[in-house]
């Protein structure tokens, strides 16, 4: 899957929600969540993405899957309070496909190869960084998370127990991160500059990502079915 | 409260993944010891912080802090025992004002409102912080941040206090600001444990080193003689601190590794070679 | 011939009104290495950033006097981490981003990112993930990745925070060969014993103001040692009553005595 070209990736990424929400429910929904969840599951999401490079490749894949359910899982409740059961079943179905894609594609795409093959295609570097600070912004905050709320276990914060206690840790863990989060924002827009962000000049591409015409093709081809369902839809 | 026996290694192996990180760690520090966790980058020391707040349980051994095993405890119980302070505390700092954040750790042990204002005014007043106690952590520089952070550890007035590299970055002054409250909280019964690079610091604070060197033990003595024996230090990536190596080379009577000491020493020695 | 220089500058951050650096004037010249020594707060990160051209055009503010840099610049920030370009999976990657960025050609980048990975002693680490290194590799990784830009200028803040005595031995050598082949070098450092080897001149920075600039003997006068920012055998020698000049390292000590 990573040996996909960057571009195809958020193509399939895209396409797969598209068609959940074009299709006729909830035959539609339901093939594109069986997709998207699939995919969750394939291995080759790349080991910077998803933890901090420890993880074998078939685990990563089990993450990615439950990260996806668990995400999903509080849009189902939320949909039963307020429809009925048929369209709970239809919305759910393309809400998952749509939180299953996402979570699939930070898994999967390595954000120096989008940067590499935006670059490549002449995007500038600022708006390549962008997406790509975007895709890396989970991991870290991840892992900064992760310190916040062992610092604080250690001061005797227990993250567990009652309803009431957990959701006072999580306010104890949101506001530090967002804070320090922010705070960071400054230090890292001026540590990029001394890496020669914002010169202004064309950057070399270290190793821009074969894009193979197959892909190309298929690329093209996707958008063209999604455009003919999405007119079929509304004739 | 102080625990005779306050931290145990019995024995302990740990591996992150199938990376050996420590192998077959044994030592025991008493109430009142102060003790130097050295050696190289990548020797173990952050893990043996890791198993002793209870972030991780040992492989194989025990991890005793006090009379309680931690493999049975959350990070969370030990902090009635332990404080700790990692590197980079100062990305760990989050309420509004220094003082909010130093009474975290009492209040969130649920100690009555007195008593959390009594250990948070000792703590600020230790690291002498009462001047920026109002302040927004963030608004502080690194280094104060970095003293708030164990000012926020002392306020749990632990048997066990653990610091990770509490000087990296400080400058002399605050150096020895750290010494003093550090100094202090020893006297009154608490066990130390220290990991650091600063064999300065360790000699003017400490009095016992464990060197570890690819997750083993490799010594454990007191650090005066530890630090003078160059031979010793060097292949576990060890470098005698100014003091130590100007008493060797000097051949100063005692071997002082302290300042003061060493001050004095250089004075009556030179006071004789004069009068002679 | 100067590299860098520094006449008559202060500086004040956006929004404040006391300078954090007050006319200060100061040259390094190519071959040279300049260290700024003082207590924290004393304006020496704020100087590197003017220095290397980041204040006041990233950090916003306002500067008077007039900063002058014969050729481009490099710093490696006190906090490298944060230096991390986030978006590289291997360190060989890592420490050519800089260099990429620079639009050189791939080939003039391959020779300075592996010329770069030599110095720093970490060739074995080139397929590491940088997420997985310890904060000492990390802080190697950053330097190598500034190194590989080519600075004529290179500024340092605080290099050795993160090492162990290894580490810290390995990155004092490498400033001295970066003088030694033509490179101007500023740093700020709190390793004050290991100035004597290293520094040609000082700079004792105190509240914005540049209080003293000479050789690294400074570091061996009465005012230095009071302020406790002597080496720690000057301090001895001073608390111990012995008479000046004081020797500043331990080297310098035993011939003392003798």
């Amino acid at each position: 899957m990573s040996a996909l070209h960057p571009f195809s990736l958020l193509a399939i990424a895209a396409a797969l929600p598209a068609f959940a929400w074009i299709l006729p429910a909830p035959g539609g929904g339901l093939a594109t969540t069986l997709i998207a969840m699939g995919l969750t599951l394939t291995p080759g999401a790349s080991p910077g993405s998803t933890s901090a490079g420890l993880t074998p490749g078939w685990r990563s894949g089990l993450v990615t899957f439950r990260t996806a359910l668990v995400i999903a899982a509080p849009f189902w409740l939320f949909l039963r309070l307020l429809h009925d059961g048929p369209t709970t079943v239809a919305m759910g179905l393309r809400i998952t496909t749509m939180v299953a894609s996402c979570v699939w594609l930070v898994a999967v795409l390595s954000p120096d190869r989008l940067v590499e093959a935006m670059v490549a295609r002449g995007w500038s570097l600022a708006v390549a960084y962008l997406f790509a600070a975007t895709l890396s912004a989970v991991p870290v905050l991840k892992a900064r998370a992760r310190r916040i709320v062992e610092a604080q276990r250690c001061r005797g914060l227990s993250p567990r127990g009652s309803v009431a206690n957990r959701l006072r840790a999580l306010r104890a863990l949101a506001l530090p991160l967002v804070l320090s989060a922010l705070h960071e924002v400054d230090e890292r827009t001026l540590a990029l500059e001394t890496r020669g962000l914002g010169m202004g000049v064309r950057r070399t591409p270290l190793a821009a990502p074969l894009d193979r015409t197959a892909e190309r093709v298929a690329r093209w081809t996707l958008l063209l079915l999604c455009l003919t369902a999405l007119i079929r839809r509304l004739a | 409260m102080a625990l005779t026996r306050a931290l145990a290694f019995d024995g302990v192996a740990f591996s992150y993944g199938n990376v050996a990180a420590l192998s077959d760690v044994s030592f025991e520090i008493a109430a009142g010891e102060r003790v130097a966790l050295l050696g190289r980058n990548g020797a173990g020391k952050s893990t043996v912080v890791r198993l002793v707040t209870g972030l991780g349980h040992p492989d194989e051994g025990t991890v005793w802090v006090g009379d309680w095993d931690t493999a049975g405890r959350a990070p969370e119980e030990l902090a009635w025992r332990v404080g700790s302070v990692f590197q980079h505390a100062d990305q760990q700092l989050f309420a509004r004002t220094l003082r909010e954040d130093v009474s975290f750790g009492p209040r969130a042990l649920g100690l009555p409102p007195r008593e959390v204002r009594r250990r948070t005014d000792e703590a600020l007043d230790a690291l002498d912080l009462h001047p920026h106690a109002a302040q927004h952590p963030y608004d502080l520089s690194p280094a104060l941040r970095k003293l708030a952070a164990l000012a926020g550890a002392l306020a749990l007035e632990p048997a066990l206090l653990v610091l990770d590299e509490p000087t990296a970055g400080l400058d002399r002054a605050w150096r020895a600001r750290v010494a003093d409250a550090v100094r202090e909280h020893a006297e009154r019964g608490a066990a130390l444990l220290v990991v650091t690079h600063d064999l300065a610091f360790a000699a003017e604070t400490l009095e016992r080193g464990i060197v570890l060197d690819r997750g083993r033990l490799a010594c454990d003595e007191p650090l005066n003689r530890l630090l003078t024996s160059a031979e010793r230090l060097k292949p576990l990536g060890l470098v005698p601190p100014p003091v130590a190596a100007l008493s060797v080379a000097l051949d100063l009577p005692g071997r002082p590794v302290r300042e003061r000491d060493a001050a004095h020493t250089l004075a009556r020695v030179a006071g004789g070679r004069s009068a002679s | 011939m100067r590299i860098l220089g520094l006449d008559g500058v202060t500086f004040w951050y956006p929004a404040t009104a006391n300078p954090a650096l007050e006319n200060v004037s100061l040259d390094v010249g190519p071959g040279e290495i300049v260290a700024l020594v003082g207590r924290g707060g004393a304006g020496a990160s704020t100087l590197l950033l003017i220095a290397a051209g980041l204040a006041p055009r990233v950090t916003g503010g306002r500067l008077a006097g007039s900063v002058s840099r014969g050729a481009r610049a490099g710093i490696v920030l006190p906090t490298p981490w944060t230096q991390v370009s986030g978006m590289a999976f291997t360190v060989w990657d890592e420490v050519a981003f800089g260099a990429a960025n620079l639009g050189w050609p791939a080939h003039e980048i391959t020779r300075h990112v592996d010329r770069a990975l030599e110095r720093l002693e970490i060739a074995a680490l080139a397929s590491r993930d940088p997420a997985t290194l310890s904060g000492g590799e990390l802080q190697r990784v950053i330097i190598a990745g500034i190194l590989a830009m080519d600075p004529d200028l290179v500024v340092l803040d605080e290099p050795t925070a993160e090492l162990d005595a290894e580490g810290t031995r390995a990155v004092w050598r490498l400033v001295r060969s970066l003088a030694a082949e033509g490179k101007a070098v500023l740093l700020a450092t709190s390793d004050v014993d290991a100035l004597p080897d290293v520094a040609d001149r000082i700079a004792w920075l105190e509240q914005g103001s540049v209080r003293a600039l000479g050789e690294p003997s400074l570091l061996a006068e009465d005012a230095m040692c009071d302020a406790g920012l002597g080496t720690t055998v000057a301090g001895l020698w001073h608390a111990a009553g012995l008479g000046a000049p004081y020797p500043l390292t331990v080297v310098d000590a035993v011939q003392r005595w003798r």
